[in-house]
């Protein structure tokens, strides 16, 4: 989409057990943009400009988080999307999904506490990926996170080559950007809370539930604008 | 003299317990078009354990299995026994 | 063979029975009144005493008999709410018993039409070493059911005593919000229409779960009575109730109707005695998960995720087909006639044929002693009158189990989902916004040691402690719902004080003139002849005049004064945190409610505009007494204020750690302290300026001699418990 003033069309998929579909929607609106929910039995995808795997627990998170939405008809689509460049978004469950997928590099384990957690939690941009363009690296933003699979593993190896090519996008941190061990809500490796490859892009954070300070933050409303490419308080 | 053993246990929920897990499985491997008549998911537990001979070892799993590793309320297990 | 005895029913009951259907019921029949003649589906013993609460309210929509009660939130809303228990499963199973509690109480919000926005949790463990375990299974069953179906769970309490060693409790509270347009419960149901059951196959769970497991004391008998435990399904519970939503926004179904305890039984019988007509059953159409069960199982089977719902022919294919959408699996079950009677059939034979009303409406109450009010009279235990301080004794309290952080409970829990959770569990009450102009707040509590000597006492402080809490954010309280939780009610003691807790409830109920919509029971709370404390879990929804700006429970600011609104005249320690780590059983005071009712218009008043009266925290005083609701006022994020206390040194005790509750400390800018004294004596309530705040963190009280508690010590205390290692 290269017009900037066109109200463009989110596409928002729904997994039988997704739960944060319609917040996801509320924020989208929020933001001026179309809305449009997406079965996730589709073949084909209508005319959208982005696509956006949101929060919940597909399937119950049985099996493992996001194997069996994985399996989807509509992500044959989605991959096809992907591979010519549309911007595609993965939230929490989302993200799990689009790992299983082979979308995103890695893997979300159960967090080492066995337990689920839920607490506001700040992470710092390290490398903002294609079309995050508009949000500087180092910003720290103030985002919920909620899940109890969120311990982000890689391949041995893998790592260091995440970082090589700008794949690491966010980091958990202190609120002064420092990722340490401290901070580290869930055993993630590096502290790594979201990761992107080529235009797709996933977080276990919920930028769509942070969209106003009577909600704890708005840093989520900067953050879902910089990706659609509207003009949103980005600073931070 | 004792030597090691390898216990394997597999624990699953009693025939009858409802299996959501297995449930939703299922569905999804019959939209994919295999002929999948029905799917229960459990447990698999790999404990090496030292003990006089293997009846020995057998007799100490079944134990543990009732004790801690499977909820009596809801699961039954199997246990094997292996010298390594 | 069965007989009257196997389904849990008394001799005299079962005379009844022959009596009123005229003939012997058959097998299946006596299973079907086992059920709905248990304590837990009838509430023989608490049902004359529950007729004393007040159910009628200027915002009230649906009171007690739905599957929920409704109240009206504002011109474009309802908000559908109820507490309901799950005690004795979660003892059986922890995490599957926890787990199917919060699933059935979400059902029974969907089945009102409403759409849940929240949960709130209510849990009383014990201290032995298997206490431990339960705790661990119920916190872990409470949040996979309620993550995985995305409702908030928004706030909560926890406490603990070795009288819930054997009987924990897990009540939970659900709030829904429905459009004022919709109307649906179970009483709509039309002849020719047809009966949908759907969501999970029928399989063995839970039979008899409410004719003995609910409804009968533990002992060792009932260990090996364990029915299959059923199991929670959030995925499928999740999709059934987008699917029941959906039915309902379409207008298609004319009753609906969720299957709880006693599964089919109940919810068919008590669709058709609400709707007034006669329902036909056919088993052999009820999805099975297994081979062969035979009409008693199905009958009372009590597998979760599955709902009855009522659709007139015309509206039939459009709910199949919408069904069907959410993959999930149903078949047609029966269809509904002309006249009152419940038959069962399989094919075109009849198994079973009774009248509702005898069903349903047929079982012998429990009557009211006539001497009852007598046996209610205020229990007092003598308390000493003097009691110099210990100053330990504030970090005990404050790091006593029920009053300490709660955050490794409620992190476990999602909060922030659903986009409205203006407060969370981190506050004691939770503020929702509803949308631009409406919000709600939501209160529960459950002071189980204030009921523990005099249960009436505890009863009015439940009810007391919850409308205070709404009250210091100026809400407008629209409904109350109870748990009660208590013992073997065919024990003459177990009874009375469970009558007294009722009683206790109905006359605070009434005096602040805020209506019981509905609730649950749970008797049989007994182990081995040990009964657990009468409990009263009370909820609370409210009007939210300011959602997006609550008013603060926080204080950040030297030099604010510090205001006790309507101290007791006598401040009493029984019943207090501090009693019983000192030791000593008292008994709770009951409560002036008159000048309580004074104090809430006052209080209501002030915080609708908060910043207009200079308000800039305040905190309702409940467990562990004025200090806890100091100390906790001042566990900012920086904690870097302090305050100053002023308080003579011969009531010293009595004045900080008594749980009397319809007082408040209220932070006021200095400018309005007149302001508030005015409003205060317009009304004639007290209002007593204890001290300020000050830049130094710590707790100082002047007076006779100088005490200090360091800010950073309490801290540590609230953390990590009273006697926490180091201090």
């Amino acid at each position: 989409m290269s017009d900037h003033t066109a109200q463009p069309t989110v596409g928002i998929i729904v997994f039988p057990g997704s739960n944060c579909d319609q917040d996801t929607v509320l924020a989208i609106q929020a933001l001026g943009a179309r809305a449009v929910v997406l079965d996730y039995r589709l073949a084909e995808l209508p005319p959208v400009d982005f696509l956006i795997l949101p929060g919940g627990f597909s399937y119950g998170d049985y099996l493992r988080s996001g194997a069996l939405a994985a399996a989807a008809p509509i992500m044959d689509a989605v991959e096809k999307s992907a591979a010519s460049g549309m911007p595609v978004l993965g939230i929490c469950n989302g993200f799990q999904i689009l790992c299983e997928r082979g979308l995103l590099p890695g893997a979300l384990l159960p967090n080492p506490s066995g337990e689920f957690i839920c607490q506001w939690q700040t992470v710092r941009v390290v490398n903002a990926p294609k079309g995050f363009e508009t949000m500087a690296d180092g910003t720290v933003l103030r985002l919920p996170i909620a899940h109890h699979d969120g311990s982000y593993r890689v391949a041995e190896g893998q790592l260091a080559s995440l970082f090589e090519h700008g794949q690491v996008f966010l980091q958990y941190s202190d609120d002064k950007g420092g990722a340490h061990a401290l901070v580290n809500p869930n055993g993630s490796v590096a502290n790594i809370a979201g990761v992107s490859q080529g235009s797709v892009v996933g977080l276990m954070p919920h930028p769509e539930r942070a969209m106003a300070q009577y909600l704890g933050s708005d840093d989520g409303r900067g953050f879902l604008a910089a990706w659609l490419g509207l003009r949103g308080n980005v600073e931070c | 003299m004792t030597r090691t053993y390898q216990l394997t246990f597999l624990v699953g929920l009693k025939s009858g317990i409802l299996d959501p897990a297995g449930q939703a499985t299922r569905n999804v491997l019959q939209h994919m078009e295999y002929a999948v008549q029905d799917v229960r998911i459990g447990k698999w537990i790999r404990v090496a354990i030292q003990a006089d001979n293997a009846e020995h070892a057998l007799a100490l799993g079944q134990e543990m299995g009732q004790r801690l590793l499977s909820n009596p309320v809801m699961e039954s297990f199997e246990v094997t026994v292996k010298a390594l | 063979m069965l007989t009257y005895m196997d389904v849990g029913l008394s001799f005299k009951e079962n005379q009844e029975i022959v009596r009123l259907l005229r003939r012997h019921p058959n097998q299946l029949e006596l299973g079907l009144f086992g059920a709905l003649w248990s304590e837990h589906c009838s509430y023989k013993s608490s049902k004359p005493l529950l007729a004393r609460l007040p159910h009628e309210g200027r915002f009230v929509v649906q009171g007690p008999g739905g599957n929920a009660g409704v109240v009206q939130l504002s011109y474009r809303w309802d908000l559908a709410f109820k507490i309901e228990s799950h005690n004795h499963p979660s003892y059986v199973e922890p995490e599957q018993g926890a787990a199917t509690g919060v699933g059935g109480i979400l059902r029974d919000i969907v089945a009102m039409g409403a759409r849940p926005i929240a949960l709130a949790d209510i849990l009383k463990f014990g201290t032995d070493d298997k206490s431990q375990t339960l705790r661990r299974g119920i916190v872990e069953g409470i949040g996979d059911y309620g993550n995985a179906i995305g409702i908030p769970t928004v706030t909560g309490t926890v406490g603990y005593s070795e009288v819930y060693d054997a009987n924990p409790l897990v009540n939970v509270l659900a709030v829904g919000l429905r459009a004022r347009n919709v109307h649906v419960g179970a009483d709509g149901a039309r002849p020719g229409s047809v009966l949908i059951l759907m969501g999970q196959a029928t399989g063995r769970d839970g039979i008899h779960g409410a004719s003995l497991l609910a409804s009968q004391d533990f002992g060792e008998q009932t260990e090996e009575m364990r029915p299959t435990v059923q199991v929670g399904d959030p995925f499928m519970g999740k999709l059934l109730m987008e699917a029941t939503l959906a039915i309902v926004g379409k207008g298609l179904a004319d009753a609906v109707q969720d299957l709880g305890a006693a599964g089919l039984t109940s919810s068919t019988a008590e669709l058709a005695y609400a709707s007034q007509v006669g329902l036909i059953v056919d088993v052999s159409q009820v999805m099975c998960r297994e081979p062969e069960m035979s009409a008693y199982e199905i009958m009372l089977s009590e597998t979760q995720e599955r709902m009855l719902v009522s659709i007139p022919l015309d509206k039939l294919k459009e709910t199949l087909d919408l069904i069907s959408d959410y993959e999930l699996p149903y078949t047609e079950i029966g269809r509904v006639v002309e006249g009152d009677f419940l038959r069962i059939v399989k094919g075109d034979v009849v198994l079973a044929d009774v009248p509702t009303g005898v069903l349903v409406g047929g079982c012998p109450r429990l009557p009211i002693p006539s001497d009852l009010s007598t046996l209610l009279g205020e229990e007092l235990l003598e308390e000493e009158t003097s009691i110099p301080l210990n100053p330990e004794w504030g970090y005990q309290v404050l790091g006593h189990p029920d009053c300490r952080e709660r955050s490794a409970i409620y992190r476990r829990y999602d909060s922030t989902i659903g986009v409205r959770t203006v407060w969370g569990p981190d506050h004691d009450v939770a503020v929702l916004r509803i949308d631009d102009t409406d919000g709600v707040a939501i209160a529960v509590c459950a002071p189980a040691r204030w009921a523990a000597v005099d249960s009436t006492a505890g009863g009015i402080g439940a009810v007391v402690n919850a409308l205070s809490l709404v009250a210091t954010q100026g809400a407008e309280p629209l409904g109350l719902t109870d748990g009660i939780n208590a013992g073997n009610p065919d024990k003459p003691q177990a009874y009375r004080r469970m009558a007294g807790l009722i009683e206790g409830i109905a006359q605070a109920a009434r005096v602040l003139e805020v209506p019981v919509t509905g609730g649950n029971v749970s008797l049989h709370n007994e182990t081995r002849g040990q009964a657990i404390w009468p409990t009263a879990a009370i909820g609370v929804v409210a009007r939210h005049p300011h959602p997006l700006s609550p008013v603060l429970d926080q204080v950040a600011r030297p030099n604010l004064r510090i205001c006790l609104l309507n101290p007791p005249k006598v401040s009493r320690l029984g019943g207090s945190v501090l009693q019983e780590i000192l030791g000593i059983t008292g008994s709770y005071p009951r409560l002036d409610l008159a000048g309580i009712k004074s104090s809430l218009h006052v209080l209501m008043d002030m915080a609708q505009k908060a910043d207009q009266a200079g308000l800039a925290a305040v905190r309702s005083i409940g467990l562990g007494g004025t200090f806890v609701a100091i100390a906790r006022s001042l566990m900012t994020p920086s904690r870097n204020v302090g305050v100053q206390l002023n308080l003579p040194a011969d009531s010293l005790v009595f004045d900080l750690f008594n749980e009397m509750a319809g007082q408040w400390i209220l932070y006021i800018e200095p400018d309005f302290l007149s302001k508030w004294e005015d409003a205060c004596q317009a009304r004639g309530v007290r209002l007593q300026d204890i001290g300020i705040t000050t830049d130094s963190p710590d707790i100082v009280i002047k007076g006779g001699r100088t005490v200090t508690w360091p800010l950073q010590e309490l801290w540590h205390a609230y953390r990590q418990g009273g006697d926490f290692i180091g201090r």
